[in-house]
């Protein structure tokens, strides 16, 4: 079976092309562009869409030409339709739609965050992991229970991206900062007090990101660092927490935080000691991409017709603990 | 000593103190924290721990005795409760049993304490008592808020791990909440419980 994701939740406009095959999945192409606010800036969700809308016929073209098909030997569309920013979601839809009524293929709408999840495990093999979701969007740990994806913590406030990219904008930065922070921190090992603040299963960021704004006056090097320390620190416990009171034996990181080295040290660190595997979505894959979606839609397809063209709407709010899975 | 169980922040041994069954609890160094970070926090959830296991005594809340505190080990031995976790029990006990663990937070919460960590493997049913442990992030606070927090953090316990039973065991333990707290402060409470998910990510507003 041959599936077209769209993807274009947030800064990223990408298209994808997975061929399925039994239980198995192939990437045969993944063609993305990227919004670029300005430095110091946060994404425009206009200037975003607009982006998205210059791009989507290139990247949908390079994609079909990379993987050497047409749009007829398409078997299935699907789109994110949530969450995410409505103005980019719609772009996708848009695309999605039209092609969908045009060539009349089955369509479906995909929640991002699942893709994320979804994606990661086909590509790491994890089977039944303890997953932590850590992106611009989200930060999450969910174990799958009973059809769905079940949520043991999360952030009260701001997400792990959130805090990384708001902190990093601060310090003049443009959107994503993650690179950049972790680069600087690597500099230093001056660990500076800053706000823990683990309720539990859940961790709250805003408190430590105010406090780490004011140290960077002082030295942005040792800000850097210490804002890592203390996050990905929060982060740990929670997972072992949730590790230790789930009794999983995986434990499998996705989203775009996922690609921060520092992150998956210390979670590596915290597998060792609870005698559990740990997987990390690959590096290519870790951000917002077009397969995510695809492969979604494919597991989907196996299980549900696809959705009429009159409910193919976008949900800006759409909890990934509401989605039911059947596949 | 036997290795009973490797907790979250913890690990904990089966000893004896003067010829009884005793529990050792020790928080050991994690070597991927920092390490100025990793001394400041086991220690101040040492102290925190051992001083409130003994305060809510005072008010009625069945908690393990401690017998010895070492601070530069960051480690508590303390009484052994030889029950079992409500976390491990059958869903309908847990759902008889959320009356009782609502009442116990409740009371927790009007002596102005708030637990920091309710997850029902930390209730240990004995001998038809309900005992609290675990107080390594436990606060002494009459802020509503806070106390809130305890009470959203029991429902995503729920939500999550005993999905099947949600309902029930949520409306009991409201209702033990409740008949400690009082109705106004119950309102009160739960009310903030609705603001902190509304304030979740992709949260549903109603």
């Amino acid at each position: 079976m041959l599936g077209l994701g769209i993807e274009s939740t947030a800064h990223t406009f990408s298209c994808a092309i997975v061929e399925k095959k039994g239980k198995k999945g192939r990437i045969l192409s993944d063609i993305r562009k990227i919004y670029r606010p300005t430095e110091g800036e946060g994404i425009h969700p206009r200037e975003a869409s607009r982006h998205h809308i210059e791009n989507s016929s290139s990247v949908l073209s390079e994609c079909l030409r990379e993987a050497n098909i047409t749009i007829k030997d398409l078997d299935i569309i699907s789109y994110a339709a949530g969450p995410g920013l409505g103005p980019c979601l719609r772009v996708g839809a848009v695309v999605a739609r039209s092609l969908s009524s045009f060539y009349k293929i089955p369509i479906y709408p995909v929640n991002h965050a699942i893709g994320h999840i979804e994606l990661g495990k086909l590509l790491t093999g994890a089977t039944n992991p303890l997953v932590l979701l850590v992106s611009g969007g989200h930060t999450m740990l969910l174990a799958f229970l009973n059809k769905q994806w079940r949520v043991f913590g999360e952030t009260l406030d701001i997400t792990l991206g959130q805090l990384l990219d708001q902190f990093g904008r601060s310090i003049g930065f443009a959107s994503p900062c993650g690179k950049n922070i972790e680069e600087l921190a690597s500099t230093s090992s001056n660990y500076i007090m800053l706000p823990y603040s683990v309720k539990g299963n859940d961790v709250s960021f805003s408190g430590l990101l105010s406090a780490t704004k004011s140290i960077a006056k002082k030295s942005k090097v040792d800000a850097c660092y210490s804002l890592q320390e203390t996050a990905f620190a929060m982060i740990s416990e929670v997972v072992e927490r949730a590790l230790s009171f789930t009794c999983k034996k995986e434990l499998m990181i996705v989203g775009g935080v996922a690609a921060n080295k520092r992150l998956s040290e210390m979670l590596r660190d915290v597998c060792k000691r609870h005698g559990c595997k740990f997987f990390v979505v690959p590096l290519r894959y870790a951000g917002d991409c077009g397969s995510q979606i695809c492969w979604t839609g494919l597991l989907e397809s196996q299980v549900k017709q696809g959705t009429l063209l009159k409910d193919t709407l976008v949900t800006q709010s759409w909890r990934l603990d509401s989605v039911k899975i059947d596949y | 000593m036997k290795l009973r169980k490797k907790g979250a922040e913890a690990d904990i041994y089966q000893t004896t103190w003067q010829n009884s069954k005793a529990i050792l609890k020790i928080r050991k160094t994690k070597n991927y924290r920092n390490t100025s970070l990793d001394s400041k926090i086991r220690k101040q959830r040492t102290i925190k721990e051992s001083q409130m296991i003994s305060q809510v005594k005072s008010f009625g809340i069945p908690t393990p005795l401690v017998y010895f505190v070492n601070l530069e080990k960051t480690l508590i031995v303390m009484q052994e409760i030889p029950g079992k976790p409500v976390h491990d029990l059958p869903e309908s006990k847990i759902i008889e049993l959320s009356k009782e663990i609502g009442k116990l937070v409740g009371i927790l919460h009007k002596n102005g304490v708030m637990h920091g960590d309710l997850t029902t493997s930390n209730f240990i049913l004995f001998k038809n008592t309900v005992f609290v442990i675990d107080f390594g992030l436990s606060q002494n606070t009459i802020k509503p808020e806070d106390h809130a927090v305890d009470l959203r953090l029991i429902k995503e316990i729920l939500n999550s791990a005993h999905v099947k039973i949600m309902e029930p065991a949520w409306k009991n333990f409201l209702n033990g909440y409740k008949s400690i707290v009082g109705y106004v402060n119950y309102i009160k409470i739960t009310k903030l419980v609705s603001d902190i998910e509304s304030r979740g990510r992709y949260a549903t507003v109603i």
